[in-house]
């Protein structure tokens, strides 16, 4: 608090001023300190965040690293008491039913994303609540759904990684919806509005002012749709069937990683137990190096931009 | 005093199975035989028996012409679903058949009996695999164009009773009563008297018991409540079924391993477990009482001679649970291969019986099944696998299994 | 389609040689919203369907029944409803502070070079399945809640009645901090996602103005973003309400109403997971239901949240933009 050079006491004007400094001090030092504290609780609540993180992925690391070798990555599956086992024939089927799954439910959730974004009607509004109840079906329920529609009704009674590509597909939709349409909405307004006085369509300025800015967000949207979607198991079980055997032909069962992992981690033998948690180690490995790829993608593509 | 029951460890068989089979069949009919006449001479005052249990019956001479025969199924690709309880042992069969026969593949998948049962109801499976046989309900929703369904047992199992008791080394002997209790939640703590009455010269703790059980639907909590209801009658309440309503006071988790989990995890608790999670855990179990009044352990060579007792088992009178027998295990049961007698494909179908004949014979599929602790099916049971599959016809009414 | 009717001087190239036409391009997108509008109807037929042979045996009110037996033929969800409920207020009691919190360090704390790196850790903790997030709660926490958290917050809460009963280990909260750890991610993420964009002029403006940091953050940056954060939080809330293996693998599937926090419960989901196996007939029938019930349940949360935030809605940057 400045110290003043006469007698303030007598002028009210300034015993004002430095009732007003004083007060202002005081609430600065209160506000400094509960900004300090509650920085600090943000911190904390990282610090929380990635406990739990260190923990679980620690354990599968511990116990899924010791079953990685040549023979996980390139054998298919075998039996209790057959040696060299692997997980190449789930390694395929993961990757087929993630991007058949991943190539439908991508441009589908984008445009439904700026659907929804474009418009505040109330047509639009049923669609997003409808998205929003859609992300909170229990994947068995949407597995159960793909198993009447799909390998009953469309195919006639015959399993395929299809009807799985379809269920996860119904598993990632809404969440690209609503994720798309939340980065979308984020795009500041004098972006959209400028492409528009500058003439252009609608189209194009979706195309190349708002989707490009909203990158970022969408991707991280279709990452979490991505990561769900390949660790889902329910949905799985009664629409790929699962496959001892390596297909790559989709209208036919097949096998995939979490199949493997729920399968194995409910058996009694040690060896299977081994190769349940390499599988849960390499799902979260491909999840990262999806992440960390579609981010340097991300930002390859910005500075082209630019 | 205790009789001294073959334990598995004592025969190791998981390491080798195969033709080293027969040697170990005389050795435990052997002991089974010493056992018994321990028993007789015991002066216990539990009442002893000499009875020794029939070998289970004799193999029909043309079991090897028709497992060559089996060999030579048509190539192709079969799909099964059905009991996660057999999922191991069918894969297993499975995998070595078509690494010996080189055309047919079988696909697999423990998907649940109950989801098994439906897929085969629905026609996307070839055949199906059930703890428990397909009901009238269930027969019922098969279209009567279809034709009649042919069940076969498959595999014997027994259900241990596994539980962790720190500070007690001595094996915990219970019977259907005290156990009934323990699951209804009447009988509450580990000292309690009906235990203690069973246990004479086991300090146990005051500790509450903590019951576990299946969470989901199962043919194991079908098995183990088959024999409280039978052994333990009017102490045993909620029912025999897969799904039971349990006191509060259980906890439920979801299968065999899911179980066995909460067990080793979990000081002073009490559950059912298919006797392969107890054995590759490394689970105490209880000695449980047996019809004869003897105290059994769960292990190959009991469940089978439980099973000996009664080999005429048929989908509507499949229960061998609590048979007389001074060996025999009581809580044991099969688990049941379910397939069209009429089938519309002469390829899938002929491959359909014949790998299930093969895999459900000595010298083909049963010859896998003590090295994963499955027990084997008895020889009689066998045959009349046999006969069952011999009436299964092509569409042009031809049998399908030939020799 | 640009033509030649406006020639830019000099000759020069426009950027788009071809753009939809604003109707062609509102009919695709209206389109396809119909092919997703219309995949939601096949679902919900389906499962009417398949639910309808419980309600005309039944009726309605076995759906807040307390006993579920099917072997004696006795229906009821109301336990399952509430655990539910239960378990997803409990993750989500944790999340959104847990989650705002973390998605703000990240957005504005954290230093720039370690932005990209802790965010996609974080992010790492979605690419887990869920059925190792089930065992690594059934075989590690477990055993910790059941020796040590649980009887710490008995000694500490135990006055508000909330933690009575044994300590097991496997319950509501072990169940409710499991599906906490599986919503984190993507509370995080889209959060600090929509957190970011606040427009730079209002945070300095804030600034400018004298308030503290948190000021900023919690006057500007957080209402800024608030429809975002609520997109986040209905993604969480929807993620919680349907997780099915890992819940069943961690709440101890009691088919009674728990009295506790600590006691086990059981919740939709994990009831029709661990039931479809081997149902038939009313079960199976009474197992869609119980899907169409949680179907409800999630129109409620979702009808709720959106109530609130036009309740507490006040101006505040590009928030206030429809919430729908």
């Amino acid at each position: 608090m400045t110290t003043l050079a006469f007698d303030a006491s007598a002028d009210p004007i300034l015993q004002r001023r430095t009732e007003i400094q004083r007060v202002a001090a005081a609430s600065l030092k209160r506000r400094k300190r509960s900004s300090r504290i509650a920085i600090g609780v943000c911190w904390a609540f990282l610090g929380i965040a990635i406990v739990p993180l260190v923990a679980v992925v620690a354990y599968v690391v511990v116990k899924g690293l010791p079953a990685w070798n040549v023979d996980f990555f390139t054998k298919s599956t075998v039996p209790e008491g057959i040696p060299g086992g692997g997980v190449w024939n789930a390694i395929v089927g993961t990757a087929e039913i993630g991007l058949i799954a991943t190539a439908v439910t991508v441009p589908v959730g984008l445009l439904c994303g700026l659907f929804l974004a474009e418009s505040d009607g109330r047509i639009a509004g049923a669609i997003r609540f409808t998205a929003d109840v859609m992300t909170g079906v229990p994947s068995i329920t949407i597995g159960i759904f793909g198993y009447i529609a799909i390998v009953i009704t469309v195919s006639g009674g015959h399993y395929s990684a299809l009807a799985g590509a379809f269920a996860i597909g119904i598993i990632m939709l809404p969440v690209i919806m609503r994720a798309g349409e939340t980065a979308i909405r984020g795009v500041p307004n004098h972006l959209n509005e400028a492409a528009l006085a500058l003439g252009a369509r609608n189209a194009t300025v979706a195309r190349r002012v708002v989707v490009p800015a909203a990158m970022p967000g969408i991707i991280t949207g279709v990452l979490l749709a991505v990561a769900r979607g390949l660790g889902e198991t329910a949905p799985l079980l009664l629409t790929i069937f699962g496959n001892q055997f390596l297909q790559w032909n989709p209208t036919k069962p097949m096998e995939a990683l979490p199949l493997v992992i729920y399968n194995y981690s409910s058996q009694p033998y040690a060896d299977l137990l081994q190769i349940a948690w390499g599988a849960a180690l390499l799902l979260m490995v491909v999840v990262l190096v999806l992440s960390i790829g579609s981010r340097v993608l991300a930002a390859v593509l910005q500075k082209e931009r630019r | 005093m205790e009789v001294r029951v073959p334990v598995d460890s004592d025969l190791t068989l998981r390491e080798t199975p195969g033709p080293r089979r027969s040697t170990k069949h005389l050795l435990a009919v052997g002991l089974v035989a010493a056992g018994a006449f321990l028993a007789a001479c015991s002066s216990s005052s539990t009442p002893a028996t000499t009875t020794t249990a029939p070998p289970g019956g004799t193999l029909s001479g043309s079991n090897t012409a028709y497992l060559q025969a089996d060999l030579k199924a048509p190539a192709g690709t079969l799909n099964a679903a059905g009991s996660t309880f057999v999922q191991p042992f069918f894969t297993k069969a499975f995998y070595t058949y078509t690494s010996k026969n080189q055309g047919l593949q079988v696909n697999y998948q423990g998907v649940g009996s109950g989801q098994g049962i439906t897929s085969f109801e629905a026609g996307t499976v070839n055949f199906a695999a059930s703890d428990v046989p397909m009901s009238a309900s269930d027969l019922a929703k098969v279209p009567a164009s279809s034709g009649p369904v042919v069940q076969v047992p498959d595999t014997l199992g027994g259900v241990s009773i596994s539980y962790n008791l720190p500070g007690v080394s001595k094996r915990i002997r219970l019977d259907a009563p005290t156990l009934a209790g323990i699951f209804d939640g009447t009988v509450k703590t580990w000292n309690a008297s009906q235990i203690a009455a069973l246990n004479p010269g086991t300090t146990l703790p005051s500790n509450a018991i903590v019951p576990e059980v299946r969470a989901d639907s199962s043919g194991t909590t079908y098995i183990f409540t088959d024999y409280l209801a039978k052994a333990a009658a009017t102490a045993w309440t909620l029912g025999t079924s897969k799904t039971i309503a349990w006191p509060s006071v259980a906890v439920a988790t979801p299968k065999n391993s899911g179980v066995a989990g909460s067990i080793k995890s979990t000081p002073y608790s009490i559950g059912y477990v298919e006797l392969a999670y107890a054995i590759q855990n490394n689970f105490t179990y209880a000695a449980i009482k047996n019809a004869n009044g003897v105290y059994v352990i769960p292990s190959l060579n009991t469940v089978a001679a439980d099973a000996d007792q009664k080999v005429n088992v048929t989908p509507t009178d499949f229960s061998i649970v609590n048979e007389p027998g001074a060996t025999s295990y009581p809580i044991s049961g099969y688990s049941w291969a379910i397939l069209l007698q009429k089938q519309t494909n002469a390829t899938a179908g002929s491959g359909a019986v014949k790998v299930i004949d093969w895999t459900t014979h000595t010298g083909g599929g049963q010859d896998l099944a003590a090295a994963l602790d499955y027990v084997p099916l008895p020889p009689a049971v066998q045959n009349q696998v046999r006969t069952q599959l011999l009436t299964v016809t092509g569409p042009s009414g031809e049998t399908l299994l030939t020799k | 389609m640009t033509t030649d009717d406006n020639p830019l001087p000099g000759g020069a190239r426009r950027g788009s040689r071809f753009a939809l036409p604003n109707s062609a391009y509102r009919a695709i997108l209206g389109a396809v919203a119909a092919v997703f509008v219309g995949l939601v109807g096949w679902f919900l037929v389906s499962i009417v369907l398949k639910a309808q042979p419980a309600f005309s045996t039944l009726g309605f009110s076995w759906i807040v029944q307390k006993t579920w037996d099917p072997t004696h033929d006795k229906f009821g969800l109301l336990p399952f409803i509430l655990g539910t409920i239960e378990t997803t207020a409990i993750a989500l009691v944790l999340a959104v502070p847990i989650g705002l919190g973390t998605a703000l360090a990240l957005a504005y704390l954290v230093p720039h070079r370690l932005r990209a790196g802790l965010s996609t850790t974080v992010e790492l903790l979605a690419a887990v399945p869920s059925v190792v997030y089930g065992l690594w709660g059934l075989l590690v926490l477990a055993p910790l809640y059941r020796d040590y958290v649980e009887p710490f917050l008995t000694t500490v809460l135990g006055w508000t009645g909330l933690f009575d009963g044994t300590d097991q280990g496997v319950g509501l909260l072990l169940a409710g901090s499991i599906l906490f750890v599986m919503i984190l991610p993507t509370m995080v993420a889209i959060s600090r996602d929509v957190l970011a964009v606040v427009p730079n002029e209002q945070v300095e403006g804030a600034m400018a103005l004298g308030a503290t940091r948190w000021q900023v953050l919690r006057k500007v940056v957080v209402p800024g973003a608030r429809t975002g954060i609520l997109g986040g939080f209905t993604l969480a809330t929807g993620r919680a309400l349907g997780e099915t293996v890992a819940v069943a693998l961690v709440i101890g599937n009691s088919n009674y109403i728990a009295h506790s926090l600590k006691s086990p419960a059981a919740t939709l989901p994990s009831l029709i997971v661990n039931n479809f196996g081997e149902a038939t007939g009313t079960e199976l029938s009474a197992l869609f239901g119980a899907g169409l019930v949680l179907l409800v349940i999630g129109v409620g949360v979702n009808a709720l949240a959106r109530v609130l935030v036009r309740n507490v809605a006040s101006t505040g940057g590009a928030a206030s933009v429809a919430v729908a």
